[in-house]
């Protein structure tokens, strides 16, 4: 039943309105039992500069069978039908997986129910006493389709451009091991059985060719680590910080015997995590509390407060400290404030951090002034205990 | 260990990159072990020299097998899988010597057979204490089964 509307001589209307717009294209279903009703209905939208193309049906089985075959911009249905109502065709569409604003033409219904049919997902409700604000609503209910579709689509691509960044991150990081793993081994090679034999620049120059090496080496495989965190869908697990302390203690154990560091956590929480990152997270900062240690021999301690809603760790420092100016810069990859000389390093461990953080809802920043310790705070959220079956 | 009491020993080396076995070879010649070296490219030369096919006729049978996993044509798997599924192979002993750190690849690896499995270091000191420690272990400690005449 498919009425084609050619452009219709109605008087002096359509001859404004083909100045002011053109004619808009509508692909339309009409739900509705009374056929003069359609009638009244598809005049509204033709008067609203509607270039019609619509359907009618009747029945829930009529309905579902046209929207699997067609594609349309609007769906117009009154509310009272022969054996269901105007609401079904929200329910039907929902089922199918199709994004198509239904506008509700109908007889008086009362505040509630109108309420109702928007608060369950039509895009308007129209009084048959009122179509000539028809073609307005549908023209919104499409344009706030259209920006749906648009949002959507942004946000596809986004995510897809995020993994394709991942993805080659992680190849790169990968198959830059190989040819490095060459280059580093030969030109130690060359250090070991020349140096000396040439000249003085030679000497220097397998030198800086070496620690070139060396550093990239760093870099890729940190770079590594930052785009394998969130790839493998691990289930998280309740994990014991206090463990997870303990297993960083026995990691950086050579660089906490040499520094004289001390490791101090009382009563951190089982929280609902991947037990290896949470691992990187703690090490990473523990790490750097060492690392950036001041004359005094470090002391780093570990807490954790329940906030209701999540949990605040805070791991402090007396370190050197970091300018406020520079809070923010240490959290974003590959940024570093010293030199290679200063401090070695990748410049990738705060944003491994960051990473692992954001992914479970969580912020991470730093409290600190120049030469005054830092304190590292991270939250996460309390999440309900895994439900054993 | 007597020199000249044993007879020796004979090495084969399966790895795609030639820096990788210049370098090993290079370190191993540098121990005081009586052994040979051969050296092949893919897994298909790897079947073919222990199968003593075409070229390989005269090859000696290795007593020791250094395996890199990831081979052009035919991989370090499925040399592993064919080595350790034959009868007259299978006592050989294989070190597999791979830059992979996949535990996937560790399980398997050894659920295929292989004695040993080593991750070749990044950098030319770890690399050379690697080869030097299981060239020590495997060619003067370990006892090795003896050989079947073929």
């Amino acid at each position: 039943m498919i009425t084609t509307e050619k452009e219709e001589k109605q008087g002096s209307a359509p001859i404004r309105q083909n100045a002011d717009s053109p004619r808009q294209k509508l692909r339309a279903l009409i739900v509705e039992d009374n056929s003069s009703d359609v009638e009244l209905v598809l005049h509204a939208l033709r008067k609203g500069s509607f270039e019609l193309q619509s359907d009618v049906v009747q029945s829930a089985q009529e309905f579902t069978a046209r929207v699997r075959q067609n594609t349309y911009d609007v769906i117009l249905s009154d509310y009272r039908l022969p054996g269901w109502n105007g609401m079904g065709t929200i329910e039907i569409l929902q089922r199918e997986a199709l994004d198509i604003p239904v506008v509700i033409v109908s007889g008086a219904l009362g505040d509630v129910k109108a309420v109702d049919c928007i608060k369950q997902g039509a895009a308007d409700y129209v009084l048959k006493d009122h179509l000539p604000r028809l073609p307005e609503s549908v023209r919104r209910a499409v344009r706030e389709k259209q920006l749906r579709d648009e949002h959507r689509h942004a946000q596809e691509e986004l995510a897809r451009s995020n993994r394709d960044l991942e993805q080659f991150a992680y190849v790169a990081s990968h198959d830059l091991q190989e040819p490095l793993r060459m280059v580093a081994t030969y030109t130690q090679l060359l250090a070991e059985r020349y140096q000396g034999k040439l000249d003085q620049n030679a000497d220097k120059y397998i030198h800086y060719a070496v620690d070139g090496a060396i550093r990239m080496q760093i870099l890729v495989k940190d770079l590594l680590a930052f785009s394998r965190v969130g790839r493998q869908e691990a289930v998280p697990q309740p994990v014991d910080c206090n463990l997870v302390i303990k297993t960083v203690i026995a990691n950086l154990q050579a660089a906490i015997g040499e520094s004289g560091a001390q490791v101090l956590y009382e009563n951190l929480p089982v929280i609902v995590a991947d037990h290896g990152e949470m691992v990187q997270l703690f090490q990473n900062l523990v790490a750097n509390a060492i690392k950036f240690r001041s004359a005094a021999p470090p002391v780093i301690h570990i807490v954790a407060e329940n906030q209701k809603r999540d949990w605040l760790f805070s791991v402090t420092d007396n370190g050197i400290g970091i300018a406020p100016e520079h809070a923010e810069m240490i959290f974003v990859i590959f940024k570093r404030l010293h030199t290679h000389e200063e401090y070695p390093g990748s410049g990738i461990g705060l944003s491994i951090c960051k990473k692992i953080v954001e992914k479970q809802g969580g912020r991470i920043w730093v409290q600190s002034q120049l030469g005054q310790g830092s304190i590292f705070h991270f939250t996460f959220p309390v999440k309900k205990e895994v439900v054993n079956p | 260990m007597i020199a000249g009491m044993k007879s020796k020993a004979e090495v084969l080396l399966v790895d795609d990159n030639p820096a990788d076995i210049d370098l090993t070879r290079e370190i191993l010649s540098k121990c005081k072990l009586h052994f040979h070296v051969n050296a092949v490219n893919d897994g298909v030369e790897a079947i073919s020299y222990l199968h003593r096919d075409g070229n390989y006729a005269d090859a000696p049978a290795p007593d020791l097998m250094v395996l890199d996993l990831n081979l052009p044509r035919k991989d370090g798997r499925a040399v592993l899988r064919e080595l350790k599924s034959d009868p007259h192979l299978a006592k050989i002993p294989v070190i597999v010597f791979t830059t992979s750190q996949a535990s996937s690849d560790i399980s398997r690896s050894y659920e295929l057979g292989a004695n040993c499995y080593l991750r070749k270091p990044g950098n030319l000191h770890d690399f050379a204490a690697v080869v030097q420690s299981m060239a020590e272990f495997w060619l003067g400690f370990a006892s090795l089964p003896h050989k079947e005449k073929r």
